[in-house]
């Protein structure tokens, strides 16, 4: 599902004259299987967040390549990397990333709206999403009138609501107490299970780490394959 | 994403901050009022123009003239023979000008016609019909109010203009003049023949009355003769005025009608390439135009500065709801929004404030313009004590004025949302998703 081969990254901080160049990835190599959950972990500012945003297309890669179902994404446009994030890539973040100004409905139905699913289907998919997440009654609720674990929810909900073959999760569970976080990561489990989602996750909890396939560490850059966990069920 | 989906985006969008929306299409509102309405004036002074210069004049009408002199038949059969010349109207002057019903006289400009060139050119008859025969005239429409009865000596001194005007009314003959038989006195203004010898007459029958001038300041109470009755009536005055023998045959006044007003231009050209001079409303309407022209063009600059500085104002809005909806951007940009459709998303916000300050500005001067013209009369009378000029107007709107002053605002809206559209693209997904921006 995806190849990350030889990559590396570095920031550029400061003015142009004065320059410094940050160096947060080396040489990664990493693959991840179709239907494997894989969880990358590393202390704070070890770069798996960065790996992440260069896989999800929010950073554009300087060297290396990155081939996500069988595309090479790594020399992408901003135009081509948004139509590919909407077709193939679906993202839970830590902080959930609704938008503040919608229903929970319209924050599940907004990637189909920027798909241009018709009205008719567009309400019929999001109603079946929200009923599947537990929140059909809280569907005209804006985000500010949900807890945590019911905008993690919706946020879920709205990842899969395009059926995307990968999902990539940022701290998943960062903002959740420990009873939402287990419902979380038993529904990944089942999304893995039933549906065959790939689930890609950034995490340093060892609770989320623990439902992977496979964990990977990443420190000071330099990408350290770990233990296989779990076989993949194919 | 489909345009209804973007539409129901930027509602939702643009009734979050109502007040601050509705401030800016106020200010297109006046922006685009301000500038229908000053270039209205010049519009409403160039129509007026126009329609001075039409009101007496025809659009297809050439006058003609020659450096030789006055023009004669052969002048005639030469014009008559060019393309889309539909006729050549062309008058005698006659010298004598007494014409008398009963105890009624007038003092008229006569003068002999083509007549069927006259119907050819367009002439209309408000009553009766075309001469068929030598003694048969045609009116003008007032020369009823002019043959009047003679008038005592100091008839009216010591009265107003109003006054005297009533009084000759009353002197005025009053009935119908149609198939009224006239007696034309044939006099020369030549001191050095006798008195006596002076007078000749015929009889003439009216059978046309003229249609009443489009301006009401013009007093038609002309009379139009056959050339057969100019045929007798010359030698008569002749035998009068020995001089007059050898002005029979000139034309004092030649005019070409073409087919249509598009024809003018290459019909007086050509006349002009056969050495006549050559004078048409078309002529002086395009000297008219291009004065105007240039004039409504500066008006209409004056009037684009208020509608910049509107335009202002939208970019205001739109650059702080780009900065308002940062995270937003960055939130529809992580899920898979192109570049293009956040662009269109915030275009169409910028066109829709637009097109409410376009829409209600434009109702706004129309308002104002029929306000003003239905008011400026009763001012002036009231606080002037002065009648303005009769179909005067202060304001006048065409749909051209209209056409150009929404283009002029709806571009100068779009631009000035262009650059925050742009920079709504330009968002960092990264910073949008960390609250950075």
């Amino acid at each position: 599902m995806i190849t990350v081969s030889d990559l590396s990254y570095a920031f550029k901080i400061g003015k142009k004259e004065k320059e410094n160049i940050v160096p947060v990835l080396h040489h990664v190599d990493l693959h991840v299987a179709e239907g494997e959950i894989v969880a990358i972990v590393g202390r704070s500012g070890s770069g798996k967040s960065t790996l992440l945003n260069l896989i999800s297309g929010f950073i554009k890669s300087q060297t290396g390549e990155i081939i996500i179902d069988g595309k090479q994404v790594s020399g992408f446009s901003e135009s081509k990397w948004a139509e590919f994030r909407l077709e193939h890539l679906g993202f839970i973040f830590q902080s959930f990333q609704l938008i503040p100004s919608m229903t929970a409905y319209e924050n599940v139905e907004l990637p189909l709206v920027l798909k241009g699913v018709s009205e008719k289907e567009r309400k019929e998919q999001t109603i079946k999403m929200l009923k599947r997440v537990g929140l059909e009654q809280y569907q005209s609720h804006y985000p500010g009138e949900l807890s945590g674990g019911q905008q993690q929810r919706v946020s879920i909900a709205r990842a899969l609501i395009l059926n995307p073959p990968l999902i990539l999760a940022d701290e998943p569970t960062g903002s959740l107490d420990s009873e939402n976080e287990k419902e979380l990561l038993n529904f990944i489990k089942e999304l893995n299970e039933k549906d065959g989602i790939t689930f890609l996750i950034i995490t340093h909890d060892h609770e989320v780490a623990s439902i992977a396939h496979r964990k990977v560490e990443i420190r000071d850059g330099y990408l350290r394959e770990g233990s296989k966990l779990h076989e993949v069920q194919r | 994403m489909k345009f209804k989906d973007k539409h129901r985006f930027v509602r939702s969008n643009m009734k979050r901050n109502k007040t601050r929306v509705w401030m800016t299409i106020l200010a297109s509102t006046m922006g685009c009022a301000f500038l229908i309405m000053l270039a209205s004036v010049g519009f409403a002074i160039h129509k007026t123009a126009v329609d001075d210069v039409m009101s007496y004049r025809l659009m297809n009408e050439i006058e003609i003239q020659s450096e030789n002199g006055p023009l004669i038949e052969e002048d005639v059969k030469k014009l008559q023979v060019i393309k889309n010349v539909k006729a050549v109207s062309r008058k005698k002057y006659v010298p004598a000008n007494e014409l008398s019903l009963g105890e009624y006289t007038v003092y008229a400009d006569v003068s002999s016609a083509n007549m069927p060139s006259e119907r050819k050119a367009g002439l209309q008859l408000e009553k009766g019909r075309m001469p068929k025969s030598k003694n048969e005239v045609i009116i003008g429409h007032h020369f009823a109010q002019e043959l009047r009865k003679e008038m005592p000596e100091n008839f009216t001194e010591g009265m107003s203009e109003e006054e005297a005007q009533k009084k000759l009314k009353k002197l005025a003959y009053d009935g119908d003049l149609l198939n009224k038989t006239l007696t034309y006195h044939m006099k020369v203004d030549n001191p050095d023949i006798k008195t006596e010898t002076q007078i000749k007459t015929v009889k003439v029958k009216v059978v046309g009355i003229k249609k009443k001038p489009n301006k009401e300041w013009i007093i038609d109470s002309s009379v139009m003769i056959t050339d057969d009755l100019h045929g007798e009536v010359m030698p008569l005055l002749s035998e009068i005025d020995p001089e007059l023998k050898n002005s029979d045959d000139s034309y004092s006044a030649v005019k070409v009608y073409t087919s249509s007003a598009e024809d003018v231009k290459a019909v007086s050209e050509e006349i002009k390439d056969k050495g006549y001079l050559t004078y048409s409303v078309v002529s002086e309407l395009k000297e008219l135009n291009i004065y105007f022209t240039l004039f409504k063009a500066g008006l209409i600059f004056i009037g684009g500065i208020a509608v910049l500085i509107a335009s202002i104002g939208i970019f205001n809005t739109m650059t702080m709801a780009v900065t308002e909806r940062s995270q937003d951007i960055g939130i529809m940009k992580a899920i898979g929004a192109t570049p293009r459709t956040i662009k269109r998303i915030f275009l169409l916000e910028s066109g829709y404030i637009g097109l409410w300050g376009v829409g209600l500005g434009t109702i706004l001067a129309y308002l104002i313009s029929y306000g003003v013209n239905f008011a400026l009369p009763i001012i002036v009378e009231q606080f002037l004590n002065e009648k303005p000029p009769e179909d005067f107007i202060l304001s006048y709107i065409p749909w051209s004025l209209t056409i150009i002053a929404v283009t002029i605002c709806m571009s100068v809206t779009l631009l000035s949302g262009w650059r925050p559209a742009a920079k709504a693209t330009t968002v960092d997904v990264l910073k949008a998703l960390r609250r950075d921006v």
